[in-house]
């Protein structure tokens, strides 16, 4: 199992958005996603992980409801706000940018990232 | 944006409910557990590895919350109530620290809101620091005065000043003679004076330059205290024609209400000067008018540059103007405004000040010492709390919120007591201290020791905040820093060392006190009361006039029933104005003429026979003035004891004449008697040689200053005032009478000392038992911090004796450092405050041998209370305590 990588400060914000942006999700969904979809190698803490949903809520780029969960457990389900998918946007472009720019400076093209 | 702000807003109105958090993570942890055991873990170990996982779940739930914008204030609210509860669970701990910062607070802000104006505050004039006082100084003057016959050369060719202007030297009685006659104060300004001072009317206008000239029309500038009293604040003062002394003058403005007089004499009416250049030259008797001079320096100049510039000027006049005998007496004078008007209460006012500094540092460092112990007690409380999942800067902020509650509620305290305070001062202090009238609270000064305070509890009740909690802390044996135990103790050094300052000066003042108290005056003063009839001078202008009122008021007043004696003279001791005359004014019949030089001062009165009488002063030899004496021609005088030995030593002075040049008078006299020393300089200046003059029932012997009448009554004084209150009404119902008896003018004059020692004595006892109580906190601490050793040892065979002894010699250790650097502190600086001191050396053995006792005694008591209770403990109890 590699050793879970530090986030980059704001990186996980970006995931999390880019996470709910599939659908509405609890925050055990939405670390469960992230782990699988990079490989088990973005493991969120859980520490970190309930403040940011909080942080983003209180942003108001997203919106919590309580509902049922697939095993008709009540639990808290977050979704994109019309506001959180504009900064999805603004975000991912800012990640492209910095992110072909870091790949520029370290010799490699940024599809190899 | 917009959109943005609203959610924001919407979340500090309604805040998330707390469940909310729990059920998540709860929901979160049996996901966690069930996605453990479909992997094939068991229950429990699914649970355990979950929770791992999770980690600090109180530490999560305080970061999600700190998300919320405005979290704070919840957190303040919750830790004023935190902090609120420790308090009502420490009661002591809370009321002692209130109070120290209380004491600390008031009294600062007490004494400061009193020498602000002695020493800080800039003078109420526009450049006030540019501003001096000019002019000449003798021994029998010591504030700067000029003479017409000079004052012009000055001015035209002085160089320091921009400008210079004059006043009359002192306020004079003048009658505002209308439907409601009243009694003022006269004073003369020239034209430059009010702009000089950058003051200008608040109604009306200053004099104008071609108003301020010899016979220029009859023009008045009141004071607004007038102009409020007798004209309500018509607005249409300004032009009218007010009759003084009777004749009108036109008031062409009226003075700002906080206008302060640069000689600190108020006056009601001011004349303009009206100098007459030429006729100066030979007005009284060459001299010209007396006045005072202000004068403000160029910038740039200092009064030192200012004084060797006028030198020259000084000693050209010096040598025209001077008679030669006292030349050598009279030198040029330049003092700041400032000091014109605080000089003599400058010490006073740095020393009290400087006390109360000194109790201000006793009372942070009580307070330093107290939120360490607190701090160390609750050490185990944190490192708990920390453990929990408390983020560091929790509970730093938790600190910071019971430090500064505690701050505030001393400051609230605090303030209270410096408003009380600062009553008592006024109620204490003496007349001669400027300025008290006017002292208000000084809130930037409350501030400033508030603030203060809060740092010094800040700081080292964040001392131990600051430190990782320990884990050993967390164990049931508390394990104690030692660093700060060093730091509390050399607090308590600090403390008792400036204790001991101030004890030991308040000690020398309380000496010197009681010395000024129970000193001989030479004279009584039970029973005995001054009358001051202030004659309106338009109506009795001149000598015969003064004198036919005098004499029948005399009359009439030896007619009231219990009148022992009845005495007339222009002043009386021990203290205030009296006449002043040189000795080398006097030439004895028969001897040389003394020496050049200016002579010692005399103190000079004119007096009725029954001036001995009323105050009980003996004859020592020869006899007093007799009734027939005052209806003679001839000019008798008696002299003191102490003048007698001057001018006559081992000789009879009785039947010897002697020349007077006092005054206007030059004559012979022949001295008729000796009568005993009296206390005439004051209660703490030594004694000057006296010369008694006949007041004769001549004209020429009342057209001086104003005399008053000393009456000695057998009754109540009280009735015996109503009686010759009335006496005199009937001569004439319109003049204002004083009447004052001797015992309060004699406790007037102790003012000053008691307002000082009680003041410092005040701070000793607060500083005092401050320290004590600091001691009292390091030594029980200690002793807890020892139980288990006391424990071992007894167990081991120490007596309860070994223990006390083992407890208090630690309180003996910091004692004897404290008291010894203290004592050493106090010889250093008592030399300091030499002059407000009495018959006292500041190196007094036996003061300094009170205060080390006092000390002594009760920091003693302070180390052996906790000790008993340390020697009480049971060894069972003792071995098992944590």
């Amino acid at each position: 199992m590699p050793t879970p990588t530090e986030l980059l400060q704001g990186t996980l914000d970006l995931l999390i958005l880019q996470t709910l942006a599939t659908g509405p999700m609890h925050g055990w969904g939405v670390a469960q996603r992230i782990q699988q979809l990079s490989k088990d190698v973005l493991q969120i803490g859980q520490g970190s992980l309930y403040p940011a949903l909080y942080r983003l809520e209180y942003k108001g780029w997203i919106r919590s409801d309580w509902g049922n969960s697939e095993n008709n457990r009540r639990a808290k389900f977050y979704r994109l706000t019309a506001a959180g998918r504009k900064q999805l946007e603004t975000e991912l472009e800012t990640w492209d940018r910095l992110s072909a720019a870091v790949g520029l400076v370290l010799g490699r093209t940024a599809e190899a990232s | 944006m917009m959109t943005e702000f609203l959610t924001r807003l919407r979340f500090l109105i309604f805040r998330k409910k707390h469940g909310e958090f729990h059920d998540e993570v709860q929901f979160h942890v049996e996901q966690s557990i069930a996605a453990k055991v479909a992997a094939g873990l068991s229950v429990s170990e699914a649970r355990r590895q979950a929770l791992v996982e999770f980690g600090g779940m109180e530490r999560a739930r305080e970061e999600c919350n700190e998300q919320r914008p405005g979290w704070w204030t919840d957190t303040v609210a919750q830790d004023v109530r935190y902090a609120l509860r420790g308090f009502r669970r420490d009661p002591i701990f809370t009321i002692v620290v209130i109070a120290t910062l209380a004491v600390g607070i008031g009294a600062t802000t007490a004494v400061f809101s009193v020498v602000d104006r002695i020493l800080f505050r800039s003078l109420p004039y526009g450049h006030g620091d540019r501003l001096v006082s000019v002019g000449m100084v003798h021994s029998l003057e010591k504030q700067e005065f000029m003479m017409g016959s000079f004052f012009f050369d000055w001015r035209d060719n002085q160089k320091p000043f921009e400008s210079m202007a004059i006043q009359g030297t002192m306020p004079h009685a003048c009658d505002l003679v209308e439907n409601n006659p009243v009694q003022l104060e006269c004073l003369f300004f020239d034209a430059k004076f009010l702009p000089l001072l950058g003051v200008s009317p608040v109604l009306g206008r200053n004099f104008l330059p071609e108003e301020d000239r010899p016979n220029g029309p009859r023009i008045v500038i009141i004071s607004y205290g007038l102009w409020q009293g007798h004209y309500n604040l018509d607005p249409g003062i300004v032009g009218r024609l007010i009759d003084v002394e009777g004749s009108p003058a036109r008031v062409v403005g009226v003075l700002p209400k906080d206008f302060q007089f640069p000689t600190l004499q108020s006056a009601d009416v001011i004349f303009p000067m009206a100098l007459d250049r030429a006729a100066q030259a030979t007005a009284n008797g060459g001299f010209g008018t007396p006045m005072r001079t202000l004068a403000r320096l160029r910038p740039g100049v200092s009064i030192s540059q200012a004084k060797l510039e006028m030198e020259p000027l000084f000693e050209h006049t010096r040598d025209i103007v001077i008679p030669p005998g006292v030349r050598k007496d009279v030198h040029l004078s330049i003092r700041s405004l400032r000091d014109r008007e605080t000089e003599d209460v400058q010490l006073a006012a740095w020393i009290l000040l400087c006390s109360v500094l000194a109790v201000l540092s006793i009372a942070c460092a009580n307070v330093a010492s107290l939120m360490m112990a607190k701090g160390e007690a609750r050490e185990r409380e944190l490192a708990v709390r920390s453990a929990l999942g408390a983020s560091r800067a929790r509970l730093i902020r938790q600190r910071l919120t019971e430090t500064t509650l505690l701050s505030l509620f001393g400051a609230a305290v605090g303030l209270a007591l410096a408003a009380g305070l600062l009553r008592v001062f006024l109620d204490l202090a003496p007349t001669g201290i400027p300025f008290l009238e006017r002292a208000g609270l000084d809130f930037r000064i409350a501030l400033f020791t508030v603030l203060l305070s809060l740092v010094c509890g800040e700081l080292f009740g964040l001392l131990p905040a600051l430190q990782r909690p320990h884990a050993i802390a967390l164990a049931a044996r508390a394990a104690k820093t030692f660093k700060s135990t060093v730091l509390r103790r050399s607090l308590v050094v600090g403390q008792i060392a400036v204790s001991m300052v101030l004890l030991s000066g308040a000690a020398l003042l309380l000496r010197s006190f009681q010395n000024i108290e129970k000193q001989r005056l030479g004279m009584q003063t039970g029973g005995v009361f001054t009358v001051r009839i202030a004659l309106p001078w338009f109506r009795y202008k001149t000598g015969q006039k003064q004198m036919d009122f005098y004499l029948q008021a005399e009359a009439a007043i030896r007619r009231l029933p219990g009148i022992r004696a009845v005495g007339i003279s222009d002043s009386v001791p021990p203290g205030g104005w009296q006449g002043g005359s040189r000795s080398s004014d006097l030439v004895v019949e028969g001897k040389p003429k003394p020496e050049q030089g200016p002579g010692e001062p005399l103190a000079v009165r004119t007096v009725t026979p029954d001036y001995f009488q009323s105050l009980n002063i003996p004859i020592a030899r020869g006899r007093n003035f007799t009734e027939a004496d005052r209806r003679s021609k001839e000019s008798l005088m008696i002299i003191s004891r102490l003048l007698a030995a001057r001018l006559f030593p081992g000789e009879d002075p009785i039947g010897r004449r002697v020349h007077s040049s006092y005054g206007n008078a030059a004559a012979w006299y022949t001295v008729v008697g000796v009568a005993e020393n009296v206390k005439n300089g004051g209660l703490v200046e030594p004694d000057a040689p006296e010369i008694y003059y006949l007041r004769r029932s001549a004209a020429e012997n009342w057209d001086g200053r104003a005399p008053l009448l000393i009456v000695d009554s057998a009754l109540s004084t009280e009735a015996t005032v109503r009686w010759v209150r009335s006496q005199i009404a009937q001569l004439d119902p319109t003049v204002p009478v004083a009447t004052e008896t001797l015992n309060e003018q004699v406790s007037k004059l102790a003012d000053r000392p008691r307002f000082e020692t009680a003041l410092l004595g005040f701070f000793a006892f607060c500083g005092l038992l401050m320290a004590v109580i600091g001691l009292y906190g390091v030594i029980s601490f200690v002793a807890t911090q020892r139980t288990q050793e006391i424990g071992v040892r007894m167990a081991l065979g120490a007596t309860r004796l070994d223990i006390l002894r083992l407890i208090s010699s630690e309180g003996v250790r910091l004692i004897v450092a404290g008291g010894a650097i203290g004592l050493a502190a106090s010889v250093a600086t008592a030399q300091l405050f030499k002059s407000l001191l009495y018959e006292v050396t500041p190196h007094d053995p036996v003061m300094y041998a009170v205060a080390i006792f006092l000390l002594v005694l009760v920091a003693l008591a302070a180390t052996l209370i906790p000790a008993w209770a340390a020697m009480k403990v049971e060894p069972t109890v003792a071995l098992r305590y944590e």
